[in-house]
């Protein structure tokens, strides 16, 4: 509202452009800073192409995650129940299949389905209660991690070699769960830009209450958006527990995939605010904090102190975005 | 016309209504505690409920200066952990060196805050960001400087703050050490709050920092030491589970989101503007409460967290909701 | 124009008969009728409280009557919710916009209305459509641009348009020329005839005579819930209107000035400048009022917050009471004597949910040690309480939450929370904005009184008459400048010229 801001955009008309160009930037970036550290560590082998498949292999479980988190957060919710999700979903899986190929049909389809379920709760919960949606699903992921740990103590079950095709098969030198990261980055990319959903999502975002006079029914939105949250998070688990042939009650808090999600979607340029940004950014985040990881791997640093670092990381990267903006933040 | 007649008759009825239902659900609670432990009625058995429930108590108060300026410290259950396992660490169980130690990890959790407050407040990151981020960064500290198990031992002098309990005192008959920290840290705490300039002005500043900026109002500072008293407050509180359980790498666990559920119960708003000291210990009290009746019912720890939980939707609920009844 | 003759023919777009509506404990409207003909600009007004929105919220579907009807071309219809009355083709533009800042002009226009099948949009079409309501208004933007970098006039081009997307047939526009200068005014009211020439039936709501005169073909006065009258434009004047409104004749609206003694200046700029701003020369004598005005952008609310330092001037230099200096933060600037009334007041003036005491207390407050005790007197000796009777702060208690106060009584809070600390500086932006005329009447006073005392006051101002009757001097900005001086007396046609850039001589240097 104030003349000055209204002075500082110069008086012609900004049009958006330039989308592509931040992301491109962080992933150029990444990589060669990567390449830097792999060089100077003596590790050139990690710069080939089993070297940058290695590298992405190790972000997609964050990377599906954040394509669900960046439509929670764009439609202006977020989700902390990610992380709990993805350790349901994996050791759901794996104590359903306990090693059979004739249940890796009905095992998946009950986890995404009761993934979608956790969604749909959560965003009920946001819509219907109007609850905070921190605490809403911060609340959600205590009673299932809670539920969760009562039932299970340790890796549970486990699942048959036909299902580990999903994290270890390839297609040419690519493997699957990399192509179907990119996939539904894909998808979701074009369900944003090009349906009336994704117009939905940025204006339920960007103004709950104009969407809502101008006829949108942004409570459906929401929940719509918190389904696929969660679904995405669903999906990981099972992308887990092929990948470590067993779930634990664990696995999705070790991976910090709440706070992780969330720290690539607003690295990516997604306002938390909502109704602003979009899934390269959010991809982009994604291989900056690959190749971190792997510097981290590759200078050899100590496992906790790598978690001292990555905190550390979450903090500065947001900082580099939140710095420039203008008024206060809590 | 009648309207009014009817008004005043229901008057007691809408007072009642107006009373936060946590007090409620912790009058509820105790007495169902009183059924459930035969001597729990006695001045043995109110003390030792609240020698358990001091930690909490203290960093929910702590957290209640954050969050009524509408932000988040979800650092201060790996706090605990770090003031914990550094002080065993430190000490090494000589008794000579636990003051330096507290000296030393009260220094370190300063630090800690002061460096959330400065990014939160010139950085401009979201402290639910910045301090979960801190939660990361501590506890990798934590474990690093441990070597990922519990070492280390605390000896008794620095144990009694946990776990001594003052004998043949008038009228409550038996006093524990914690309940006197307890008492004092919450009585800084309410002059902080109530009764200095910075209390008022931390509601202000939740409410509308903008503003506040413009009046003149050292933004910035105030949150900086906002931040400062929940850091110390989980210190304290460390230091108190230091004693009552001893080193463990899990002491701090989920205190950061009981803290939060505390202030729920207690009435504090998220995202500030509103809150108080004395609801926030009942608020921590009633979830104390809580977790002695579901222990006492023989509920394992998981489905305790999975509760509280639930709680904490129902709360925020219940508070969304009563807000709607106000306008 | 023959608006009136095709008006005359026409049977009422809408017609609202007998709408009573009450809230608990109040009625808020009693028996008001209200209609309005295609190709008709009905003006609506009355002071805050006088159920003029209520009245909106009726036709926008989001109240029900509790009794009366509403005829749509003739044929009664019930609205229960906005969704329907927008089906209707009734729009409301708010005075809070409803777009989205960060998406462009197209898709803000087409939102919840996007074209295309399948769920899929058509881009191309959006934007071709965009375009040619663009075109229509003469806007020198494109579909593309982000809603948010566009000017608010801008972006109100943007909301009726979005509004006509939905085919409405009624348009109620609330207070859209508040937030405008003179020539996006002009603009403005340019384009509601337009849309009037084309046979929309247009609610017009302001508190500006000026506009209401300017385009309105009725005028209708609410007062208190109950309608006063409904006069023909030709019929009447802002005279008779501001009568109605306020229900007595309003004397002394603008306050007498007093000769001023001569004296040192209090403020002196010099070649001040930053980012928005350049060159800015002038003094500030204690006991007179000055009015900045000047066009939206032209630098006036910018050299405001250069002199709080809110948005310090970064060249030049400023002396306050004979020290230079130069105040980098409000608090600076308050420590310095200077006090800042902002032109935003919910974002930036008020702790909504705080009470009128806390609000009141603020600039006290900043300038306390921060874990001293927390006072309720003023420096000068006064209690808080006296000073919000002094201001005529009407509340129900002084610990009511300040949102729940008229936009008046907010103000003079906001003032009193200055008062309190007595600055010899008081820069005032947008004092009057968005409140009644008894509280602009009231504010007026109390700015006049604070000069008398021996204090300075800079108010900055978009309202021109508003400048006129209250300044002893008039600044005149255009593109961050100053763009020169005028005494007391000088006319609006004086004012326009200089802020329009036409240089003459009427500034000594």
């Amino acid at each position: 509202m104030s003349e000055a801001a209204a002075i500082a955009a110069p008086a012609r008309a900004r049009v958006r452009s330039g989308a592509w160009l931040a992301p491109a930037m962080i992933v150029l970036c990444s990589l060669a800073a990567y390449c830097v550290a792999a060089a100077a560590t003596h590790q050139t082998g990690q710069i080939s192409v089993d070297g940058f498949v290695g590298l992405i292999q190790r972000t997609v479980a964050l990377g599906i995650v954040a394509l669900g988190q960046t439509l929670a957060i764009l439609v202006g919710s977020i989700d902390l129940s990610v992380a709990t999700l993805v350790s349901v979903g994996a050791v759901m899986a794996s104590w359903m299949m306990q090693g059979q190929p004739d249940m890796m049909v009905p095992a998946s389809l009950f986890v995404l389905a009761l993934s979608a379920l956790v969604g749909v709760a959560n965003g009920l919960i946001v819509t219907q209660l109007r609850v905070n949606p921190l605490i809403a699903t911060l609340g959600v992921g205590l009673v299932l991690q809670g539920i969760l740990s009562a039932s299970f103590q340790d890796f549970a079950g486990s699942v048959p070699k036909e299902f580990q095709i999903f994290a270890y098969g390839t297609v040419g030198p690519v493997t699957l769960s990399i192509l179907l990261m990119f996939a539904l980055a894909l998808v979701e990319w074009l369900a944003l830009s090009r349906t009336r959903f994704g117009a939905h999502v940025y204006a339920t975002g960007g103004n709950p209450e104009g969407a809502r006079l101008a006829g949108i029914k942004t409570a459906r939105v929401v929940v719509l958006a918190h389904m696929l949250c969660s679904l995405a998070a669903g999906l990981t688990g099972l992308y887990l527990a092929s990948r470590l042939r067993s779930g634990a009650p664990w696995v999705g808090r070790d991976g910090v995939y709440d706070l992780e999600s969330i720290a690539v979607v607003v690295i990516g340029g997604t306002v938390l605010a909502g109704g602003k940004g979009g899934v390269w950014g959010t991809m982009s985040g994604v291989i900056l904090f690959g190749c971190l990881d792997a510097i981290f791997t590759m200078a050899g640093v100590d496992a906790f102190i790598k978690q001292v670092l990555r905190g550390a990381i979450v903090v500065a990267a947001v900082a580099a975005y939140a710095y420039r903006t203008k008024g206060h933040v809590a | 016309m009648t309207a009014i007649g009817s008004a005043a008759r229901f008057a007691p009825v809408r007072l009642l209504g107006r009373i936060h239902p946590s007090y409620a659900a912790l009058l509820v609670l105790l007495i169902a505690i009183a059924f459930l432990t035969p001597n729990f009625l006695s001045p043995l058995g109110v003390m030792a409920f609240l020698r358990r429930g001091a930690s909490l108590a203290i960093v929910s108060v702590g957290q209640l200066f954050v969050l009524s300026m509408g932000g988040f410290d979800l650092s201060v259950g790996s706090l605990i952990t770090l003031a914990v396992m550094g002080s065993a660490l430190m000490i090494n169980n000589d008794p000579a060196l636990t003051w330096h130690a507290i000296a030393l990890v009260y220094l370190m959790g300063i630090g800690s805050g002061l460096f959330l407050g400065l990014v939160v407040s010139y950085l401009k990151v979201p402290s639910i960001i910045a301090s979960l981020g801190a939660l990361l960064s501590i506890k990798g500290v934590a474990l690093a400087w441990s070597g990922g198990s519990p070492q280390g031992y605390l000896p008794d002098n620095f144990r009694q703050f946990g776990r001594v309990t003052y004998h043949d005192v008038p009228i409550i008959q038996v006093l524990p050490m914690s309940v006197v920290v307890l008492a004092v840290f919450v009585a800084i705490c309410a002059w902080l709050f109530h009764g200095t300039t910075f209390g008022r002005l931390a509601l202000i500043v939740g409410d509308n920092p903008r503003a506040a900026d413009l009046a003149g109002v050292r933004v910035r500072l105030v949150r900086i030491v906002g931040f400062l008293v929940s850091a110390v407050s989980a210190v304290t509180a460390g230091i108190l589970l230091g004693g009552f359980a001893g080193p463990a790498q899990d002491v701090g666990d989920g205190f950061e989101l009981q803290a939060i559920a505390a202030n729920v119960l207690g009435g504090t708003q998220l995202l500030g503007g509103r809150g108080s000291v004395a609801g926030v210990v009942a608020g921590s009290l009633t979830l104390t409460a809580l977790f002695t009746v579901l222990n006492l019912i023989g509920l394992p720890k998981p489905l305790r967290d999975a509760v509280q939980g639930g709680i904490l939707i129902a709360a925020v609920a219940y508070s969304v909701r009563r807000q709607g009844w106000e306008k | 124009m023959g608006a009136g003759l095709s008006m005359a023919e026409a049977a009422p777009r809408f017609e609202m008969r007998g709408i009573r509506r009450t809230f608990p404990g109040v009625v808020a409207l009693d028996d008001v009728s209200f209609s309005c003909a295609a190709g008709e600009v009905h003006a609506l007004c009355g002071e805050n409280g006088a159920g003029k929105s209520t009245l909106i919220k009726v036709l926008g579907g989001v109240h029900q009557p509790d009794a009366g009807t509403i005829l749509l071309d003739g044929k009664p219809v019930r609205l229960n919710h906005p969704l329907e009355a927008r089906r209707h083709g009734i729009s409301i533009i708010h005075q809070e916009l409803s777009l989205l800042p960060e998406r462009s002009v197209a898709d803000n226009i087409y939102v919840g209305r996007e074209p295309g099948r399948l769920g899929l949009l058509d881009r191309a079409a959006m934007r071709a459509g965009a375009e040619t309501w663009l075109r229509r208004f003469g806007c020198r933007f494109g579909a593309d641009a982000v809603a948010g970098s566009l000017s608010i006039a801008e972006q109100q081009v943007v909301e009726i348009a979005k509004a006509l997307v939905f085919n409405a047939r009624i348009l109620v526009m609330d207070e859209p020329t508040a937030a405008l200068d003179e020539t996006e005014t002009e603009r403005l009211l340019a384009l509601v005839r337009q849309l009037r020439a084309e046979g929309v039936a247009i609610v017009f709501i302001s508190h500006r005579m000026r506009h209401l005169f300017a385009v309105a073909d009725t005028i209708t006065v609410l007062k208190d819930g109950k309608l006063v009258g409904t006069r023909p434009r030709g019929a009447t004047s802002p005279e008779e209107i501001v009568r109605m409104m306020v229900g007595r004749e309003l004397k002394d609206y603008y306050p007498a000035r007093r000769a001023r003694a001569p004296g040192a200046p209090v403020l002196t700029v010099a070649g001040g400048g930053n980012e928005w701003i350049e060159g800015i020369g002038f003094e500030l004598y204690p006991g007179e009022i000055v009015a900045v005005a000047g066009l939206e952008g032209s630098g006036k609310a910018a050299l405001g917050r250069a002199i709080f330092g809110a948005a310090p001037f970064s060249r030049g230099q400023m002396v306050v009471g004979g020290q230079a200096v130069r105040p980098n933060t409000p608090l600076d600037a308050i420590r310095l004597g200077i006090g800042y009334v902002s032109d935003d007041r919910k974002a930036e003036g008020l702790a909504l949910r705080q009470s009128v005491l806390e609000n009141a207390l603020l600039a006290m407050r900043g300038i306390a040690a921060i874990f001293s005790r927390p006072g309720r007197t003023a420096p000068r000796g006064r209690g808080i309480d006296q000073l919000l009777r002094e201001v005529d702060v009407r509340a129900a208690g002084y610990d009511q939450q300040i949102r729940l106060l008229s936009g008046g009584n907010q103000q003079k809070t906001v003032l009193a929370r200055w008062l309190a600390l007595a600055p010899r500086i008081l820069v005032c932006a947008e004092p009057t904005r968005g409140i009644d005329v008894a509280a602009k009447a009231a504010i007026y006073r109390l700015l006049r009184a604070y000069a008398d005392s021996g204090k300075a006051v800079l108010t900055i101002t978009s309202d021109l008459p508003e400048a006129i009757g209250i300044a002893d001097r008039l600044l005149v900005m255009h593109e961050g400048r100053l763009a020169g001086e005028l005494p007391a007396g000088a006319t609006e046609e004086d004012v326009v010229a200089l802020a329009a850039g036409h240089q003459f001589e009427a500034a000594p240097a």
